[in-house]
């Protein structure tokens, strides 16, 4: 299963440090080049790095953070997770990626998204009705811009092009494009249309609820004659030394940034126990290495995805014991994944 | 002179270099910038920044994401750009973009905003050349407030409207040090006064003296808006190889061409060699042996009352080695013989 790659993902939750007191925005940041360090030190394959514009998270322009990344890392694959391309200006993020590509030699990765949250919106100055419309033109010019040669465009939420050239080109001529999608049907056709891998926002619920995402997406490349890419998925977690700590530890933050999120989308209060059902059959993975190995090799294989990204962060944690979450995750739990899935 | 050290910067345009005759591709002069800016910090430059542009030929196209890498492979070097091209740009990125940097680098990022000289980036981001004017002063109006306030409600002509906005991540307490570049515009010598920010004369060409009725500008405009004295730097292009002949043979073949290229674009006289000498030895080019630039950087520096000076040392295929040797005479001979210049002068005083 050496094809199989494995990644943290992070929206850049401010932790907390020792004395329980939540450390600044920048702190922050540099917490998380930190924990990059150390994902590459151990062998993680990408770490990905989403883009919001909320209180609780840090990093509103992952691809900063990422060259923070780039000049201390040397295999580590760097990737957004997601960049909101919708109310971003395509040239730019293809400017910025190239560049991060340049920083790493080669190890820049982009996952487009619509972004789960809203507040980009506003902040920008687009307007949420035209949300599908958005992603719609601007995943258009963005792939126009993968090609790397001069670009004629027109649209109608952006500038004309003509013949525009857009530095820096990269050195390979191709800069990996992923499209994450959440559970949308037409955002699934539209990446196979595309030709683009699929990343998978396997939040709640059994992941086998997304089989049929992945067999759309299969039979849609298929009649649109593009390659269909293997599939990835991202989910939440965290590892601990025990089954127990990783639930004692993950709970707190988790229940007060989950209910703060689902205030906002009309939610109500998470309790204890659908915490825990979420952790024995949904989609958090959460315990001891062997614990979470387990449950990640049962989605790999019964999704028969190619990639699988734990989203290690979560709210306000302890900021020793996100560090040591990485460090199990890399040292023990994709070993034991592989193993597994080579049994 | 101020009682304050004098700052040394660098500024790259992100020129891609040549490497034993080949022209190195992008990816590779964005990794030598990487090499060159802790190379900087190694021989004590103070500053490195990188500007922005948009035209082949060079990598600078996403200057502070160039910046946060430099900030994981250095401690001590500020960064800061050379310059960013504010009318052009959103504020509320920029804010992002610094912050993170700032953080990146625990507390070295600095900004210098200008309108730019190139209008390669107004039709490539769908703005209009001839609101020019309108799009900086706007533009400054809100990055400044994004630095200066927590929470910002804000309208204007060219960006939607913010509603009691708070960017993350957070800024230090007032923002990080600000400067505006200025061609030769009064109206912008002004501007900078009226914020308090100061000012960086980018000094591409003819004698730098004409500069000091800027210079009487600015300090006036300050005076007159309350504010008290703020920093005055200047920025040219400029080599330093050790002997002047060298310096001056180096660089004519690479400048020439550039600067030919750019006479073309904008319709003057292509340059000659006595062009070029009378540049290098009464006008805008610090070309020469350490000695010869020290001394020119520090009579300037007396003329315009500068408290930092910034050498824009790459142009268009200038070899790595030539790159790295002049770093290294500003650094290690440069910058300390101007230092020595300026102590004396200020003894005699």
């Amino acid at each position: 299963m050496s094809d199989l790659d494995f990644g943290l993902d992070t929206f850049g939750d401010v932790p907390v440090d020792d004395s329980g007191a939540q450390v600044s925005h920048a702190r922050a940041i540099r917490q998380l080049v930190d924990e990059a360090v150390l994902a590459d030190e151990i062998g993680i394959d990408v770490l990905a790095v989403g883009e919001h514009h909320r209180p609780e998270y840090a990093v509103s322009t992952p691809e900063t953070v990422l060259a923070g990344i780039a000049t201390r890392t040397r295999r580590l694959r760097l990737s957004s997770g997601v960049t909101v391309l919708s109310s971003d200006d395509p040239v730019r993020v293809f400017q910025r990626f190239a560049t991060v590509d340049a920083l790493s030699n080669g190890r820049a990765e982009v996952i487009l998204g619509r972004g789960s949250f809203t507040e980009s919106f506003p902040l920008f100055g687009y307007d949420l009705s035209d949300y599908d419309k958005l992603f719609e033109e601007k995943i258009e010019l963005f792939v126009r811009l993968l090609d790397e040669k001069p670009v004629t465009w027109e649209g109608t939420l952006r500038a004309p092009l003509e013949a525009a050239e857009v530095f820096p080109p990269t050195e390979s001529g191709h800069l990996p494009t992923w499209v994450g999608v959440g559970g949308s049907p037409p955002s699934v056709v539209r990446t196979a249309r595309y030709g683009l891998p699929l990343m998978l926002a396997v939040i709640g619920g059994s992941p086998t609820r997304f089989a049929p995402y992945i067999d759309l997406y299969r039979r849609a490349a298929a009649q649109f004659g593009t390659s269909a890419h293997p599939v990835g998925m991202h989910s939440p977690g965290f590892v601990a030394d025990t089954d127990e700590e990783a639930r004692e530890v993950y709970w707190p933050s988790y229940r007060i940034i989950r209910d703060r999120i689902g205030a906002l989308r009309g939610w109500p209060p998470i309790r204890r126990a659908e915490f825990e059902a979420e952790i024995e059959h949904g989609s958090l993975y959460i315990g001891a290495p062997e614990t979470v190995a387990r449950k990640i090799a049962r989605a790999v294989d019964e999704l028969g995805v190619g990639r699988f990204d734990l989203i290690y962060t979560a709210g306000a944690q302890p900021i020793s014991a996100r560090l040591r979450a990485v460090e199990l995750y890399g040292t023990k739990v994709i070993p034991m994944v592989r193993d597994i899935l080579a049994g | 002179m101020t009682a304050a050290p004098f700052t040394f910067g660098l500024n790259s345009f992100g020129e891609v270099a040549t490497d034993a005759g080949r022209v190195l591709d992008d990816g590779e002069t964005v990794r030598l910038l990487v090499e060159e800016a802790r190379h900087a910090e190694a021989v004590g430059l103070d500053v490195f920044s990188v500007g922005e542009h948009y035209r082949p030929g060079h990598v600078d196209t996403a200057a502070p994401v160039l910046l946060s890498a430099i900030a994981s492979a250095t401690r001590r070097i500020r960064l800061g750009t050379s310059v960013t091209v504010l009318s052009t740009n959103d504020p509320v990125r920029l804010f992002h973009d610094f912050s993170t940097l700032d953080a990146v680098s625990n507390g070295r990022a600095q900004l210098v905003v200008g309108r730019a000289s190139a209008t390669d980036s107004f039709p490539l981001f769908g703005y209009d050349v001839s609101d020019y004017e309108e799009l900086f002063e706007e533009k400054l109006e809100l990055l400044m407030r994004l630095q200066r306030e927590e929470s910002v409600t804000w309208s204007g002509a060219f960006r939607a409207p913010l509603s009691e906005q708070r960017l993350r991540p957070r800024m230090r307490p007032g923002g990080i040090p600000t400067w505006i570049g200025v061609g030769g515009s009064p109206n912008s010598v002004v501007r900078a006064a009226r914020y308090g920010l100061p000012l960086m004369l980018a000094v591409i060409g003819g004698r730098p003296q004409r500069f000091a009725r800027h210079v009487d500008l600015y300090q006036r405009a300050l005076r007159q808006a309350g504010h008290g004295a703020r920093p005055i730097g200047q920025h040219s292009l400029g080599f330093v190889a050790d002997t002047d002949a060298e310096a001056a043979e180096t660089w004519w073949e690479y400048w020439k061409p550039v600067v030919a290229g750019l006479a073309r674009e904008r319709g003057f006289y292509p340059p000659t060699w006595d062009v070029y000498r009378e540049e290098i030895d009464h006008g805008a080019l610090f070309v020469g042996s350490p000695d010869t630039v020290a001394r020119k950087i520090a009579t300037t520096a007396h003329d315009l009352n500068l408290s930092r000076f910034d050498l824009k040392y790459d142009i268009m295929h200038l070899p790595r080695e030539a790159r790295a040797r002049s770093i290294e005479l500003l650094g290690s001979e440069v910058a300390p013989r101007v230092r020595e210049l300026l102590t004396k002068e200020s003894r005699h005083v």
